[in-house]
């Protein structure tokens, strides 16, 4: 464990903390953090759930007093700072009942701008955040990306010197986070100071200098390059015909320290690339699993903090799930989810546009698409609970009404609000969801054991759901759903909040079942997880406009992707922003990312001539190969475009 | 034996009906909610609703300032109806007085009323009343017409009227005069004491607005919270769902009935003199119309603030218009026959009658009728709302 | 002042913006006004009785025919094989005369006769009226039999301010204050308590508004819309029950004003301490409503309230609000009688909104 070295108050210091602590009666939240961020840092919070992140942003932003510390922002307290800090809290903190137009004026007027700043600099953001049309729409009708825009205009209509952002992008689908983040980053140019928690690493990437906090103290601080390279491990990309056997075995092999599954491959993590891929084929080699491609990567910043939160908290292990239903034999043709011509139209907005889906046993079908593209409403209609305005639906073996109790019997549900009742025990919801679904007496107690256990939860049985951190709360719902071992599972955003490490055991869970027979239907906004759909769809606007496997998805795009790493990354992207469509370029940390149709080479140089005219330098150009995201976002945007 | 209870305790409905009651052991607001509320009503209602009147404040202008003057005032502040508030030397002031609200009555008595008596002659004297309270004013006038009537009778008997005797012969006067004397017998109530009538006829709004409350607070949470789409997603029927919502609510408000008749009894006596069960009976009815209205609600309102919001607009009529504060007789006569549909009317009809009167089932039964009615008809249309918005 | 009036504007928007609360806001003070003004009433009238006439004579029949000519009474049949008590018990009758054998022949010959009348009750100030109009009927029957004789008192009785004694001219001015102390604060609370509830308080932290401004804003925003109840409310007592103001209208107008700032001031305080909408609803519930209902005098004189009870009266504004809109709506009154009430109106609505300030002060989470 590296402890960060001593802070010291220099004149570029814009927010200095020293030994913050904070104390919720006998619980410490906060156990003594220090803090140095520059002038026009971005500087990344990441941590697991109720490691003390929300607390640290409540007293930099002055509405909560700390228990003891030393804090100054430029020289100021936080009291005195709140003239010159924006604050962007974790629930959307805007009127929903008032236009974006009020709401803007509102908190112009609270700060004492003139009439006309608040038009021009509210029109301002709003242009810059493809805004500026929507200024008499109500909050409360805008999109969770939208809302979030709003929220960061609101915080920039003063043009505050620091802005402190906790977890902006929650539950934000990855367009909306990705123009979120052009924005940061555009910010921060200008001379902006940026405070920003957020569970989505990929995010992390894109600071300058990351914290990684755990149980109320800082653990590690770096910048992102600094992290990865400081965990000393290379990662391998491993694609074989028999994923689920590699992994078993592979994870009994004490030199490589981690693996995950992704989809189509292996993530394997070793201190040593060509060691590694020699024993691991050795390895395979002698169980009779057929090694189809290997490539050496960096590790990622969710890599490193999967490995620094393992040697803090210890392996979380998913126990085996005790089966105690016997799975008829079906044939692998048998569709478990169907829907043929499903329609649903509210007024005179169509919600969702004919979908086709035929998901069948055993097989996990991951819907992907914006805030607002209609997954959670196809959710509801597959399962029964909305009925649509035409089209057949198939549940279970039963088409067209789906609603008996038979059909109930068989599915789970996991929905996207919190599924569990909050004002009851851990085990008064597990013996409810147990009793309500018939599950035999004999089996509750290992039933119960098991998502106490699955959810790391031992001895806490008796505590009160609601007071659980909501990444905890996921883990026991999604137990709960699963408890009646269900042939048909539909998860919407399973894994909103939850910690990269809880996300591995829920993911292991989802596999297991699938190998099993269960027919799985997830959504989620981590791509990187949905890369381990046996299929995908995307959803824009109502439509499904892309379905197949990971793979064949994003063979199915057209050109070449080309990374560049650049001195001025930010500056490049805004360049070529303005010369080609906007899809085809995306920022990640430090690397650009370019969509280009032509010859690869052709793409390279033409660009790299482009970059060096506007005074850029190239350091490095290179083919890489597509994550989801990419994928996801060209499909995305490209359809919204037309 | 055990394989029984063994599948007793995995039935649907146990699973939810536990849940329930889990959920309500953790609410503490419940708890103080079905205690408090009631307990505060009715003692504020029994104490504060007090239409007794002694002690007015009585202002007189004694022009006369004699023995029969004298007489007079103290007829009147002997039974502490009235009591003298001020002398005043003229009738201005006195108005004043009157005007600024400082006084309920004022009394004139000129300065021939003692030479008037003595002629036998009819004293006149003025009694204003500040007639701004109707109810207060309608007493004081009776008050004051019955004791200035109770001394006219003593004056008579002590000396007979003398008819004058230039035109009749003295064996002409009457000596014997026609009289009726009233004899009231204040039944059930002889103390006339009001708590009784409040108390006995509020048990029943308690009941209901209670009823409603709790159920619409119960039935929104979860469509709020959204665990309902859980619960629809289960084997569970919607009948299930519903009858397990509301049998826990009705248990617990039964428990106000006793606990309403207890205060009744600690705090103002109020006897009890007719069967329990019945009241009972009725009270239950009570609640169950209660949580009809209440589930009804909750079919109408997206949040719990909507739910009360609504309930605003339909108790304070409920309760208004029940006759339970304020006799139905005083109501204008186009509204008296809406009361009829008003469950809470009939229970006050129920309740009185069982508590004061010991009036027996045989003579209650068309009110037990109307409210059973009233109560099937509220709870299946709640039911058909809920079971149609669960689906 | 600026803040001040970005608060209230930003919260007069909202008001505007959800329908129900605009509705609850503008038409449920009406509704209660008309409803309770017209519905709660004591001044009884047909009330059903019953008569046992064991007499059957010319005199007991006149004397039969004045109750029956009484407003107050209604004679129903008394049912042949029932004894009158019988009528009471089931809800028949509401009172029962027993007129006994030889009542006519008694007082043919100038003698004394007793007649029964049986009350129930179990309404006790029905039972009172019932008692004072019987009495008084019997009263009038033998004084207008005794004509020839001069009675030596008798007392000439007027009904001041409010001569047909109409119930609503003393209701209607309760109920305006009460429907005020419910509704303004209703909503005061919970535009404090949703700021809580949805973490949007967290925005006006940040700003650097302090306490004062920030209670000012929303308490002006509420106090503007219950001015505007107000209105409607006096609106509405003139066309239903032909109240106006009389005389001199500043005490009015004034104390409304302060009375108005009073009660939003408790909503506020009240929204404060509790950042739950349902909680908040029923905290105005009972102390807004139920005390500003039953303590105050809205319909029985202040007077009748029993000792504890009567302290509590003291610290409800609605019990001297109610004084000023009497002496204004019925009486015609001016400021003498009345000069201490903006007063002391002016010092709960102080403690009010120095409790919700106390608590607001500091502008932060609370941990």
């Amino acid at each position: 464990m590296k402890n960060a070295t001593q802070i010291q108050q220099s004149p570029e210091t814009a927010i200095f903390v020293r030994d913050l602590r904070k104390s919720y009666g006998k619980l410490e939240a906060v156990k003594g953090v220090d803090l140095g961020i520059k002038q026009g840092e971005i500087y990344g919070l990441i941590g697991p759930d109720g490691a003390g992140k929300t607390s640290i942003f409540q007293i930099l932003g002055g509405v909560m007093q700390e228990t003891s510390g030393e804090m100054s922002i430029y020289g100021k307290t936080a009291r005195e700072a709140r003239s010159f800090v924006g604050y962007l809290t974790q629930a959307f903190s805007l009127y929903q009942d008032l236009t974006v137009a009020e709401n803007l004026r509102y908190i112009g007027d609270l700060r004492l701008l003139s009439k006309r700043e608040i038009e021009e600099r509210g029109m301002k953001y709003l242009r810059l955040f493809d805004m500026d049309r929507f200024t008499d729409r109500l909050a409360g009708r805008l999109s969770g990306g939208m809302k979030q825009k709003l929220a960061l205009a609101c915080a920039l209509i003063a043009e505050p010197r620091i802005l402190l952002l906790d977890e902006p992008t929650t539950g934000v689908d990855p367009v909306s986070r990705r123009e979120f983040w052009d924005t940061l980053a555009e910010l921060s140019d200008q001379g902006m100071t940026m405070v920003v928690a957020t569970p989505y690493l990929d995010e992390a990437e894109r600071c300058s200098r990351v914290s990684l906090i755990f149980d109320g103290k800082i653990v590690e601080t770096g910048t992102p390059k600094e992290l990865r390279e400081n965990l000393g491990l290379q990662r391998l990309e491993l694609r074989a015909d028999d994923l689920s056997k590699a992994e078993e075995i592979l994870n009994q092999v004490e030199k490589i320290d981690d693996v995950q599954r992704f989809g189509d491959r292996l993530d394997l993590m070793v201190a040593d690339a060509k060691g590694g891929e020699k024993l691991t084929r050795e390895v395979l080699q002698k169980e009779g699993v057929a090694v189809e491609g290997f490539h050496v990567g960096q590790p990622t910043l969710e890599n490193t903090f999967v490995a620094v939160l393992r040697d803090l908290e210890g392996k979380l292990t998913a126990p085996p799930f005790p089966r105690k239903r016997h799975f008829q034999e079906r044939s692998p043709e048998a569709v478990a989810i169907g829907a043929e011509n499903v329609n649903k139209i509210f007024g005179d907005f169509i919600a969702v546009k004919d979908i086709n889906l035929a998901i069948k046993y055993g097989e996990i079908y991951g819907l992907l698409g914006a805030n607002g593209a209609g997954k959670t409403t196809t959710i509801k209609m597959l399962c029964g609970l909305l009925p649509p305005t035409n089209g057949v639906i198939e549940l279970a073996g039963e088409r067209g009404s789906t609603r008996s109790q038979h059909v109930r019997q068989r599915v789970g549900y996991m929905s996207q609000k919190f599924s569990l009742y909050d004002d009851l025990t851990i085990e008064e919801n597990l013996d409810f969801f147990a009793g309500v679904y018939g599950v035999p007496l004999a089996d509750r107690e290992e039933k119960k054991r098991w998502v106490m256990e699955f959810s790391g939860l031992q001895g806490q049985e008796k505590m009160l759901t609601g007071e659980l951190p909501g990444g905890w709360k996921q883990r026991v719902a999604f137990g709960s759903a699963i408890l009646h071992e269900p042939s048909v599972l539909f998860l919407d955003e399973p894994t909103s909040g939850v910690d990269p490490l809880a996300r591995r055991a829920f993911w292991k869970m989802i596999n297991e079942l699938a190998d099993r027979g269960v027919a799985i239907l997830v959504t989620t906004h981590y791509l990187e997880e949905a890369e381990q759909c046996n299929r995908l769809g995307f959803m824009v606007a109502g439509e499904v406009v892309a379905e197949g496997t990971p793979t064949s998805v994003k063979a199915a795009q057209t050109g070449h992707l080309i990374e560049f790493i650049t001195d001025k990354p930010q500056a490049a992207s805004n360049l070529l922003k303005k010369e080609m469509e906007r899809w085809r370029i995306s920022l990640f940390g430090d690397r650009l990312h370019v969509v280009v149709e032509e010859n690869v080479q052709t793409g390279i140089n033409n660009l790299k001539k482009r970059l060096t005219e506007a005074g850029i330098k190239v350091f490095d150009a290179y083919e890489e190969t597509r994550s989801l995201e990419d994928v996801f976002i060209a499909v995305v945007e490209s359809k919204r475009e037309n | 034996m055990k394989e029984l209870f063994y599948k007793f305790l995995s039935l649907r409905w146990f699973a939810l009906i536990r849940k329930e009651f889990n959920q309500i052991k953790r609410n503490k607001r419940l708890v103080i909610m079905l205690i408090i509320p009631p307990t505060m009503n009715i003692i504020l209602f029994g104490f504060a609703l007090n239409p007794t009147v002694t002690n007015l404040q009585l202002g007189v202008v004694d022009e006369n300032q004699s023995v029969e003057s004298r007489e007079l005032i103290s007829a009147l502040t002997e039974s502490q109806s009235f009591q003298v508030a001020k002398y005043y030397l003229s009738d201005n002031e006195l108005n004043d007085d009157l005007t600024a609200g400082n006084l309920d009555a004022g009394l004139i008595i000129p300065n021939d009323f003692a030479k008037k008596r003595l002629r036998g002659e009819t004293a006149e004297v003025q009694l204003i009343v500040d007639a701004v309270n109707s109810n207060t004013a309608t007493i004081v006038g009776g008050y004051a017409s019955r004791i200035i009537n109770n001394l006219n009778q003593q004056i008579l008997r002590a000396n007979p009227p003398k008819v004058s005797l230039q035109t009749f012969a003295v064996e002409q006067i009457p000596r014997k005069l026609p009289n009726i004397t009233p004899h009231v017998a204040l039944l059930y109530n002889p103390g006339l004491k009001n708590s009784w009538f409040i108390v006995s006829g509020l048990i029943g709004a308690l009941l209901v607005i209670q009823g409603s409350i709790v159920a619409a607070a119960s039935m929104v949470k979860e469509k709020e919270v959204g665990t309902i789409e859980q619960l629809l997603m289960t084997p569970a029927e919607a009948i299930e769902i519903i009858t397990a919502k509301i049998a826990p609510i009705f248990f617990l408000l039964t428990m106000d009935i006793f606990l309403a008749l207890f205060v009744a009894k600690i705090a103002f006596g109020v006897p009890f003199l007719g069967l329990f069960v019945i009241f009972l009976l009725g009270g239950c009815l009570c609640v169950l119309s209660g949580i009809g209205i209440g589930t009804l609600i909750a079919t109408l309102a997206k949040s719990q603030q909507q739910a009360q919001l609504i309930s605003f607009f339909v108790m304070p009529p409920l309760v208004l218009l029940s006759g339970v504060t304020t006799p139905i007789e005083a109501m204008p006569k186009w509204l008296q026959p809406v009361t009829n549909v008003n469950p809470i009317r009939h229970f006050g009809i129920i309740s009185r009658s069982i508590m004061l009167k010991g009036t027996d089932f045989s003579i209650l039964y068309p009110n037990f009728l109307a409210l059973a009615t009233f109560c099937i008809i509220v709870v299946s249309i709640s039911m058909w709302r809920f079971r149609k918005q669960l689906q | 002042m600026r803040r001040i009036i970005a608060q209230a504007r930003k919260e007069l928007t909202q008001v505007g913006r959800d329908k129900l609360t605009l509705t609850l806001a503008l038409f449920l003070p009406l509704v209660l006004l008309a409803l309770m003004g017209t519905a709660i009433s004591l001044s009884v009238t047909d009330l059903p009785i019953v008569v046992q006439d064991l007499d059957n004579s010319p005199e007991s029949r006149r004397y039969i025919e004045a109750f029956r000519n009484s407003l107050t009474f209604r004679i129903v049949e008394l049912p042949t094989d029932e004894q009158p008590e019988e009528s009471l018990l089931d809800n028949h009758a509401r009172g029962a005369i027993i007129i006994p054998e030889h009542f006519g022949r008694d007082l043919e010959r100038g003698m004394n006769t007793e007649v029964q009348f049986l009350v129930d009750a179990s309404d006790a100030n029905t039972a009172n009226i019932m008692r004072g109009a019987s009495t008084a009927i019997t009263l009038n029957f033998v004084k207008n039999m005794r004509s020839a004789i001069a009675v030596p008192i008798k007392a000439d009785v007027r009904m001041w301010y409010n001569p047909g004694r109409e119930s609503s001219t003393y209701i209607a001015p309760g109920m305006l204050a009460v429907g005020l102390s419910l509704f303004p604060p209703l909503l005061a609370a919970l535009a404090m308590s949703r700021e809580g509830e949805q973490k949007t308080i967290l925005q006006v932290y940040v700003s650097s508004i302090s306490a004062r401004e920030y209670l000012l804003g929303k308490i002006g925003a509420y106090w503007l819309i219950a001015v505007g109840e107000w209105v409607l409310s006096m609106i509405l007592a003139y066309f239903l029950f032909g109240l106006s103001i009389k005389g001199d209208p500043t005490p009015f107008v004034v104390c409304t004003g302060i009375y108005l700032f009073t009660t939003v001031s408790f909503g506020a305080m009240v929204g404060v301490a509790i950042p739950n909408q349902a909680a908040a609803i029923q905290a105005v519930q009972i102390a807004g409503f139920l005390f500003s209902y039953l303590l105050s005098g809205s319909i029985f004189p202040v007077s009748n309230i029993p000792f504890p009870f009567s302290i509590i009266s003291r610290i409800i504004p609605a019990r001297y609000y109610i004084v000023v809109a009497r002496d204004a709506l019925v009486r015609s009154g001016d400021w003498s009688g009345v000069w201490h009430i903006p007063l002391i109106l002016l010092g709960i609505g102080m403690f009010f909104f120095m409790v919700a300030w106390r608590n607001t002060r500091k502008m932060q989470v609370n941990a």
